[in-house]
């Protein structure tokens, strides 16, 4: 899933301090989903209420959110609408993913073996429509805004950044780079740490800035040619992309040629490719029009009653970790950025 | 083609209280060598403090620079090798051809270290009218820092015509340390407009204990709920303005 772009593009490293005072759009899907995966028991089954509920969720955008307002980052969750027809190739391939992990994930259980169990389980991770409800629930609680895109997520979130009412875009996916968000933050977590799927080590995880006209600058090509890259590679609208052409390839050929249409080796393969319905779902996408964003008081109270007493979470946890917030609230300094002007 | 840049210090003093200065808010640090100096500039990640670097050439026992250069180093890497010179070690500063920084410490030891990418932006100065200015020796605030911290996180600051009031105020209790105005320990208070500011021991702390001794008196200016400055005078001529965003008030 996502874009193969990571070995072309330059990546710097920075912290999640240095967001402080920005507002960062959070492909909200993204996010959500990696709540799904990692967020689970060592079986593989999801955090869950006293209802059988799942949780996993709740319990991420928690946390997450507690350490972003406690430095001063501002979030804004931007959630996917209805996805371009063209995806629906690799939205069949993702479910047939799930189907094939869920009869293993049953097998491992029935066989005991909880290692198998875990791994496969993740890969299973549906998003319902109950989820996205609790995920702007727990959003609305904490006063952080959250916008409804028409089509895909990033791409509202990219244009966000282009208008300047967000510093960057977070996900984990390179597409943002394809939609043109100006800056996109790999890792924007709460974790230094990450595990790698199906093992038992972590890796050191911080967060990096991808900046937008300096990729294009490095790599020497334009807007519409970072896209051509890109479906030559494999977008989510073409997920196989073009045989035998990796990044570096992909590259060489745009330098080379300018654009797919004048790349004679793969005139064949590219009659059945719908690439200029492609370009326009990343040059000219459809996104939300969002005239303020407003960030509101954070509501501790009702925070707890409905973690606690609807969601089945421990009273002690949720209370240390809103009073952590509280106290990091109070106890911000300014930033001198307010001065500056 | 080979630039002219060799800077040297007259003792290490000034050098380690520059760095050690500038290590308490950031891990890469550029400098800007030219005719008149070297200077940097650098915010912590959060932006709440500021360093502003002044250190003019007449500062230094012998300095040439022909053309404005900038170079980035990693403050820890070149802190812990100024470490290494005595108190009287001259220190020059060079760039060497193969782009390395060179820095030589007394006569024989002369180590490179690799330059980092500068990619400092051109951070700009806030711009706010003092009201008040308290000055002070860097022991006496040092210790007045220290006497606040029992209690808590932050320092408040009153100044009135009179007098200079510190205080704070945590969980386990509040302290009140008054400086009479005419006393040995204020040097000087002048008070357009009587001012209270907040501002986080977090930050002020190491800063104040970087720079140490090695500056003799230290300027704080600041109005009511906006942005403090302290001066800190280095090797006479030399300067660190540090800049420290206030508290909200809640």
């Amino acid at each position: 899933m996502g874009l193969k772009l990571k070995q072309l593009i330059v990546r710097e490293k920075t912290n999640l301090e240095f967001f402080a005072s920005k507002v960062v759009a959070i492909d909200a899907y993204n996010a959500i989903y990696q709540f799904l995966a990692i967020i689970r028991g060592p079986d593989g089954s999801y955090l869950s209420d006293s209802n059988g509920r799942v949780t996993s969720h709740l319990s991420g955008l928690f946390y997450r959110n507690i350490r972003f307002l406690s430095i001063g980052i501002k979030p804004v969750y931007v959630f996917d609408g209805k996805p371009p027809s063209l995806k629906s190739v690799e939205i069949e391939r993702r479910r047939q993913i799930k189907r094939d992990a869920t009869i293993k994930y049953e097998k491992a259980i029935s066989q005991g073996n909880l290692q198998d169990a875990r791994k496969y389980a993740q890969q299973t991770s549906v998003m319902k429509d109950t989820m996205v409800e609790d995920s702007k629930k727990i959003l609305s609680l904490f006063g952080i805004p959250y916008i409804d895109a028409p089509s895909e997520g990033e791409s509202t979130a990219a244009h966000l950044t282009k208008t300047g009412q967000a510093y960057a875009t977070a996900s984990q996916d390179f597409d943002s780079v394809l939609f043109g968000a100006k800056r996109l933050v790999r890792n924007f977590s709460n974790s230094g740490r990450r595990k790698i799927p199906n093992r038992n080590t972590y890796i050191e995880i911080v967060p990096e800035i991808i900046d937008y006209e300096k990729t294009l600058k490095e790599l020497g090509v334009t807007r519409e040619q970072i896209v051509d890259i890109g479906i030559l590679i494999g977008t989510d609208f073409n997920p196989d992309g073009f045989p035998r052409i990796g990044p570096k390839t992909a590259l060489k050929m745009i330098k080379e040629h300018s654009k797919l249409e004048k790349i004679p080796q793969i005139q064949d393969k590219l009659s059945e490719v719908d690439y200029e319905q492609i370009r326009r779902i990343f040059l000219e996408p459809k996104v939300a029009h969002v005239s303020e964003i407003k960030f509101e008081t954070i509501n501790f109270d009702a925070i707890i009653k409905y973690l606690v007493d609807e969601r089945s979470f421990s009273f002690d946890r949720v209370q240390t970790s809103l009073n952590r917030l509280k106290k990091s609230i109070e106890r911000k300094s300014q930033t001198l950025e307010k001065w500056f002007s | 083609m080979s630039l002219v840049f060799s800077a040297i210090t007259s003792g290490s003093d000034d050098l380690k209280a520059i760095i050690s200065a500038i290590s308490t808010l950031v891990e890469e640090a550029t400098f800007v060598a030219s005719a008149e100096g070297i200077t940097f500039r650098g915010m912590d990640p959060s932006h709440v403090a500021l360093i502003d670097i002044s250190w003019p050439n007449s500062a230094f026992e012998k300095y040439e620079c022909d053309s404005d250069i900038k170079f980035g180093v990693r403050i820890d890497e070149f802190s812990k090798l100024i470490k290494r010179a005595e108190k009287k070690d001259s220190i020059e500063l060079g760039i060497s051809d193969d782009n390395m920084l060179l820095v030589t410490i007394g006569k024989n030891k002369k180590y490179k270290i690799r330059l980092i990418e500068s990619s400092a932006s051109d951070t700009p100065l806030p711009k706010i009218p003092y009201d008040a200015k308290i000055e002070l020796s860097s022991t006496a605030f040092d210790k007045i820092l220290g006497d606040v911290q029992v209690v808590s996180d932050y320092l408040t600051m009153i100044a009135t015509e009179s007098k200079a009031e510190f205080s704070g105020k945590g969980d386990s209790g509040e302290v009140v340390i008054e400086l009479q105005k005419g006393t040995d320990d204020v040097q000087d208070l002048s008070v357009k407009q009587e001012s209270t500011g907040t501002y986080s021991l977090e930050y002020l702390n190491p800063v104040v204990k970087a720079v140490g001794t090695t500056t003799g008196s230290i300027i704080c200016e600041y109005s009511s709920a906006k942005p403090l400055r302290i001066e800190f005078k280095v090797g006479n001529i030399g300067r660190i303005h540090f800049y420290l965003a206030p508290r909200v008030e809640s």
